[in-house]
């Protein structure tokens, strides 16, 4: 290293070393420019203050009494709640990703009907949540429902009140879940199926691999990222879906199917206590946070791979 | 850069400023005669069309400005949680459904005064529509007018007379005494069945933990006609140790849970929210309810043989064979204490309990909420004496008969047991968890001693 080399590392030349850190912030920028280019940042600044910083922390201040925890944790509803909300998320997520594994693998064939299924098979995510789960709601009335008609009309024999005990009214909860949000995580896994490069089955085949082992030696190891992130993704998203439990069982019967995102809204908006509300979801921060940094974790794994 | 330099951008920000500041006098004066107003949006669209012309009237009225908004109750509700949470609220809320909110925001001090407002009519009002809003200030450690009355309303049977007489019956053999009118349904069910009407019901009983407000009114029906009019009482003191309030409340429990288990009323009652029972109704799911307001009928009101075909029934008499008073929910118009024009608020609510505007409004809504002056039906035949076959009935009920205002008007405390539905509860622990009655309401006792030590009233 001689000594033109050192001065351009800046070794031995603290002095030189603290203005390559300001010119780095300032971008190489200065005087006007530098007063535009901040006046351009601003908005950037005040909105994610604004939407993002301020949302979380007045969540937070609302949700910082421990007492409203005390309260919250002695609630036998609450109890019951926890238990829904981890049978909605890691079934209901679980299941809908090995159903998405499975008919992605079927939507990759080359059939020219498959590609007419695909566009209805993407129906259910297309149409807006809230008419669904409206219209799961009526279909899964026990009295005058259309499955329970059918029923009828079938069989001849009156069909349960699929809402109105505990363990059914959460399992159309979790099915009405999955087929909503099935066609899309499919789309996800069959745009990372498509991604895998062909001619690694052709020597596979070569090789004589069948369909399970081209699946367990080609397409899993290489799909598995992508799998594990999506799942990631989808407890996250799981964990705050509020949309399905609200309109499917309405956390009903006598509110033994709630999970955290309706008890919030209940607690806020019905017993007029929004900071109970802003605890019960809070409450599941202790899941999420470990859950953001795996997923955040696999993300950059995902990128060293690559 | 030509022509956007800093000296512009300095030169223009200041004439902004300038500008603004000139501009702020008649911007704050605007204001000063301007109230933002939410008010409920009404289960018929002739009670929005009076609410917008009582409002036209008070701005041609006053001179001043009205700018409101008129939101369904449920959309209002979480709306008015979050504004008077975060402390940007509007000037007037005029919330239909429980009033949980109105009473908790009373209670911490969170409201203004409006004694004064009520004082305008305070001789003409009912003594229940004054003690349903008369509510406590933990802060002052007293009782004041924390909401403007100025609708009321309370829950009426409703019956289907075309499958009474179907099954075999005569609406004028209906009981005049409470178990045994809920009882003479009863056989109506298998009755209906036989000929063809596979899911019918006798009952549409709101036994629900969903609500808001359907599953406690009809608690507090039975409870009544049972003999537990004392369960809370006007100095906000519950009663559980009352054994006539304590054995009321086990028979409520006993009858609601029995006639559920033998499938009198649809399983799904047990999830149902206020608007349900009303759609079953409509459907002819069941052959009565028993329902807050005549929303029922007005919803048919356009279709004459079904409006026909359905009758309100005012309340029979109470199990020991003694008048019973109605439960009446009553609504007012309340300020936040952060509303930004308290003196126009007044203003239009002094006008809104007007009578003759009141009666005005009120009756273009066709009556589906009653005024909270008795003395309108007397000048007026609309509410009593017209051809209208569901109003009277109704009217007596709620306005000229014996009434007590909903125990949460009493005290805070008891508007968490109406939130938390505790009494729909204490039914599932008859249905789900396999209790008694008995044990179920020492249960629901226990939960609501825990709330009450929650809200001490001197």
């Amino acid at each position: 290293m001689d000594g033109s080399s050192a001065r351009v590392i800046g070794i031995g030349q603290p002095i030189v070393g603290r203005s390559v850190v300001r010119y780095t912030w300032r971008a190489g920028l200065q005087g006007p420019e530098l007063i535009w280019a901040l006046a351009f940042l601003v908005p950037y600044f005040a909105t994610f203050l604004l939407f993002v910083v301020y949302p979380i922390a007045y969540g937070l201040w609302m949700g910082s009494n421990p007492a409203l925890y005390t309260q919250l944790f002695s609630d036998p509803i609450y109890q019951e709640t926890v238990v829904n909300t981890l049978i909605f998320v890691v079934i209901g997520v679980n299941l809908r990703m090995l159903l998405a594994l499975g008919l992605s693998g079927f939507f990759m064939r080359r059939e020219w009907w498959i590609k007419g299924l695909l566009m209805v098979f993407i129906l259910p995510w297309a149409v807006p949540a809230l008419p669904t789960f409206l219209s799961i709601h009526w279909m899964l009335n026990g009295d005058w429902g259309l499955l329970n008609n059918l029923i009828w009309d079938v069989f001849h024999v009156n069909g349960p009140s699929w809402l109105d005990q505990r363990w059914l009214a959460l399992w159309s909860d979790v099915i009405a879940y999955v087929w909503k949000w099935l066609p899309f995580w499919t789309v996800i896994l069959l745009a990372g199926r498509m991604a895998i490069p062909k001619d690694l089955y052709e020597a596979a085949e070569i090789d004589g691999a069948t369909g399970l082992g081209r699946f367990a030696h080609i397409t899993w190891p290489l799909l598995a990222n992508l799998y594990l992130v999506s799942t990631l993704l989808g407890l996250l998203f799981t964990l705050g879906d509020f949309t399905t439990v609200y309109f499917v069982s309405g956390g009903g019967p006598a509110n033994s199917t709630q999970v955290l995102a309706t008890l919030g809204i209940r607690d806020a908006f019905v017993m007029s206590q929004p900071r109970l509300g802003v605890a019960a979801v809070m409450s599941a921060i202790p899941v999420l946070i470990p859950l953001v940094i795996w997923l955040m974790r696999r993300v950059r794994a995902a990128g060293v791979e690559r | 850069m030509n022509g956007v330099g800093r000296r512009s951008v300095i030169r223009g920000s200041l004439g902004l400023a300038a500008a603004g500041a000139l501009a702020r006098p008649y911007i704050a004066n605007a204001a000063a005669k301007t109230a933002t107003v939410w008010w409920a949006q009404g289960f018929v669209p002739e009670e929005d069309a009076s609410f917008k012309q009582m409002v036209a009237d008070y701005e041609k009225a006053s001179g001043n400005k009205i700018d409101y908004s008129i939101l369904p109750f449920v959309a209002l509700g979480q709306k008015m949680v979050s504004a008077l949470q975060t402390g940007d609220t509007p000037d007037v809320i005029s919330y239909d459904g429980i009033q949980t909110t109105l009473v908790l925001n009373a209670w911490n001090d969170k409201l203004v005064d409006v004694s004064d407002v009520v004082a305008t009519q305070q001789a003409h009002f009912t003594s229940t529509a004054l003690l349903s809003t008369k509510l406590y200030n933990k802060t002052e450690n007293k009782r004041a007018f924390y909401a403007v009355p100025y609708k009321c309303a309370s829950e009426p049977f409703h019956v289907w007379s075309d499958l009474v007489e179907k099954a075999g019956y005569k609406m004028s053999d209906i009981p005049n005494t409470w178990d045994k009118r809920w009882d003479f349904f009863k056989p109506m069910q298998a009755k209906l069945r036989a000929q063809g009407m596979r899911n019918v019901y006798a009952f549409g009983l709101q036994m629900t933990t969903n609500g808001p407000s359907d599953g406690n009114n009809v608690f507090h029906g039975f409870l009544i006609a049972n003999g537990g009019q004392g369960l809370v009482t006007p100095d906000g003191k519950i009663h559980l140790a009352d054994p006539q309030v304590k054995e009321a409340v086990i028979k409520t429990i006993t009858y609601i849970t029995t006639a559920y288990k033998q499938h009198y009323t649809p399983p799904g009652a047990i999830s149902w929210n206020d608007a349900d029972d009303n759609n079953g109704f409509h459907s002819k799911l069941f052959v009565m309810d028993f329902d807050g307001t005549i929303s029922t009928e007005l919803a048919m009101i356009h279709r004459p043989k079904d409006y026909n075909a359905c009758v309100t029934m005012g309340l029979p008499l109470g199990n020991d064979g003694k008048p019973i008073p109605a439960m009446v929910g009553v609504i007012g118009g309340f300020i936040p204490k952060v509303a930004k024009n308290i003196v126009v608020a007044k203003d239009f609510m002094k006008f809104v309990i007007r009578p003759e505007v009141n009666n005005k409004y009120l009756k273009a809504g066709l009556g589906r909420w009653v005024p909270v002056f008795p003395e309108l039906t007397q000048t007026d035949p609309f509410w009593l004496h017209s051809k209208d076959p569901h109003r009277a009935p109704y009217i007596e009920e709620t306005l000229t008969g014996p009434s007590i205002p909903d125990y949460l008007a009493y005290t805070p405390a008891y508007a968490e047991v109406e939130a938390q539905q505790i009494w729909g509860q204490s039914y599932a622990d008859v249905y789900k968890n396999g209790m008694t009655p008995t044990a179920a309401a020492e249960n629901a006792f226990k939960q609501i001693e825990a709330i009450f030590a929650k809200y001490p009233i001197a």
